[in-house]
């Protein structure tokens, strides 16, 4: 038989069936991301009061915004702590469940426990757990007052977002990184061990280049996921505050947006948040993809 | 293991448990603090055990706050997106995988870009859009110069309206839009053998029969799996129910619970209540996870590879 009848040859029907869901994307993805940068042109009236073709003005005025930079190095100060953590943390988890000891099988089931907990669900109770005067740190400031203070604090309020930030990644990053180490043939565990590798030898020469793919992946995903997740905690524990601590720029978009109507900053924002975004993913796939080997 | 290396077994032993105290305390801590009364939280602070108001506080919750209705909302809406992401990620997989079309990479690769995006980033937009959803149309009719023919001949230009916020399909539609589900299905059907393809065309299926005969009874675990994922993000989605629910009423659960905390500081707010409510909230998902895990960790596998 001829390559004739690997696949179907309807011309119509494939179309069809793709339709519904790129209209839908089309719609609701593709309309909105071309909207944001066109709007980033125009200066926009909230209410629809009509729209002056301005440049690149709304560029230079969010560029020399302080707040901007602010929250674009709160951003990228958040993106860079709170994903390298939640990759090690599930990581590290991931090494100790694949000894398969006996607390292996509980583990694997209580971990993904947080994919159930909503972000903004998780935010309220991290708000109490951590509230000063109420919480488990508490105790620790009424011994030395003032010691945790994220109202008050920026560092602390950070350390708060970054701790549910971790907890809430957890359950993807271990489930993915669990799956790779599994996958790793017994055998080369034994050669690498006939070869005098101790287990800690093992865990950096064998178990870690060969999850390379699955570290690779979750890396890229959490980047983006830090970016965005972030906005359910910060809207339910911090508010931003203190002083601007922990408004990152989804934050702050959604604020200029929705609070100060200011659409064309918001969507000069937003289209230079794509870009970040874009640009950093590709600069992954550029820069890290290439080095890992597919081939077991 | 290949060794009998006892004290790293006690190491891995004591990180796990670690890692599970720090998945659970918050969760004890919410459990405990449920149960007890506000009285007691203004004495005492933070409850390290459990006490007999958790009846009395989701008591309040169902009375006193828009939760009930507003888990039905989150139902609907996770329920809803599970269903619809399902069908339209089975759909256009099969029609890329399946078909010999020529633009079949270039619809992947526009499907797949989606994933980079997420409507978080994308919402002051997507939000403008869902206030009239015809509004490309609109300004398609304006650009391309037919809305000035158009007034010409009938005295008024198009202007069409209809706006999807605060309806339930608003809140589904833009989170729909997400290709997780397409690139799911695709990496299924590619791990099928191509004989399968062949035996059934040499037995005369065409292209629905195939579809609804063999490649449906086949993708079972692989819609068992995308539901579940589905419908946990659906439940657990925050920012875009927030901005397109304008009323109480419309709200989903998560949004009412975070609403319940109040936005000033200074007096020590109802935890025990709002504790009670985020375990209500909780609930179903924690529920689906406990009961089918299996599918939740195969879908975050094949979502991946």
């Amino acid at each position: 038989m001829t390559s004739e009848s690997t696949l179907f040859s309807n011309r119509w029907l494939p179309a069809l069936l793709v339709a519904p869901f790129m209209l839908l994307i089309v719609l609701f993805f593709y309309v909105p991301i071309f909207q944001a940068f066109y709007w980033s042109f125009f200066l926009e009236q909230p209410f629809g009061g009509g729209s002056m073709f301005v440049g690149l003005d709304n560029f230079a005025r969010v560029l020399s915004d302080r707040e901007f930079w602010q929250a674009g190095w709160r951003t990228i100060l958040f993106m860079v702590t709170g994903s390298s953590l939640a990759v090690l943390v599930p990581l590290i988890l991931a090494v100790a469940a694949d000894r398969k000891i006996r607390l292996s099988l509980p583990a694997r089931n209580v971990l993904v426990w947080p994919k159930g907990v909503a972000g903004a669900s998780i935010g309220v109770v991290f708000a109490f757990v951590f509230n000063p005067f109420v919480g488990i740190l508490a105790p620790l400031n009424q011994a030395f007052p003032g010691i945790w203070a994220p109202g008050i604090d920026g560092t602390d309020a950070f350390i708060t977002l970054i701790a549910a930030h971790v907890w809430g990644g957890i359950p993807f990053n271990f489930v993915i990184l669990l799956a790779g180490l599994q996958s790793i043939p017994r055998t080369m565990h034994q050669a690498a061990a006939m070869d005098g590798a101790g287990p800690w030898r093992r865990i950096f020469d064998v178990q870690l280049p060969l999850i390379m793919p699955q570290l690779f992946l979750t890396l890229v995903l959490e980047f983006t996921e830090s970016v965005t997740s972030a906005f359910a905690l910060i809207d339910t524990i911090t508010h931003g505050g203190p002083g601007g601590a922990t408004t990152l720029l989804v934050y702050k978009i959604y604020k200029d947006g929705f609070s100060g109507y200011d659409l064309s900053g918001a969507s000069t924002q937003t289209a230079i948040l794509m870009v970040f975004v874009i640009l950093l993913t590709a600069a992954q796939f550029v820069f890290l993809g290439r080095r890992i080997n597919y081939e077991r | 293991m290949i060794e009998n290396a006892r004290s790293l077994n006690i190491a891995a032993s004591l990180i796990l448990l670690v890692g599970m105290l720090y998945i659970l305390g918050p969760l004890y801590l919410t459990l405990a603090t449920a149960s007890q009364s506000y009285e007691f939280l203004l004495r005492n602070g933070l409850a390290w055990y459990p006490g007999d108001q958790f009846l009395n506080n989701a008591a309040r919750i169902f009375t006193e706050t828009r939760i009930p209705i507003q888990m039905f909302n989150s139902l609907a809406v996770a329920f809803s997106l599970a269903i619809a992401t399902c069908i339209l990620s089975f759909l256009s997989a099969y029609a890329i995988v399946y078909f010999r079309i020529r633009w079949a990479g270039v619809a992947f690769a526009l499907i797949l870009a989606t994933i980079m995006l997420p409507v978080d980033i994308r919402v002051i937009t997507t939000y403008q859009v869902a206030s009239n959803i015809f509004s490309p149309i609109n300004a398609l009719l304006d650009v391309t110069g037919l809305n000035g023919v158009i007034s010409e001949l009938f005295g008024a230009p198009v202007q069409l309206e209809l706006s999807v916020l605060n309806t339930h399909f608003g809140l589904i539609a833009p989170l729909a839009a997400h290709g997780t589900g397409t690139f799911l299905f695709r990496q299924f059907f590619r791990t099928l053998p191509g004989d399968l393809f062949k035996a059934a065309r040499m037995d005369g299926a065409g292209p629905v029969r195939f579809m609804f005969d063999i490649l449906l009874p086949l993708s079972r675990t692989s819609f068992a799996a995308l539901f579940v994922l589905t419908f946990l993000s659906g439940w657990t989605q925050y920012l875009w129910p927030l901005v397109a629910s304008s009323t109480p009423d419309m709200q989903t659960a998560v949004v009412g619970l975070a609403r319940l905390l109040p936005d000033s500081d200074g007096t020590v707010p109802d935890f025990p209540m709002i504790m009670a409510g985020a375990v209500i909230v909780s609930l179903v998902p924690l529920l689906m996870i406990a009961l089918l895990q299996r599918y939740l960790v195969q879908g975050l596998v094949l979502s991946e590879k």
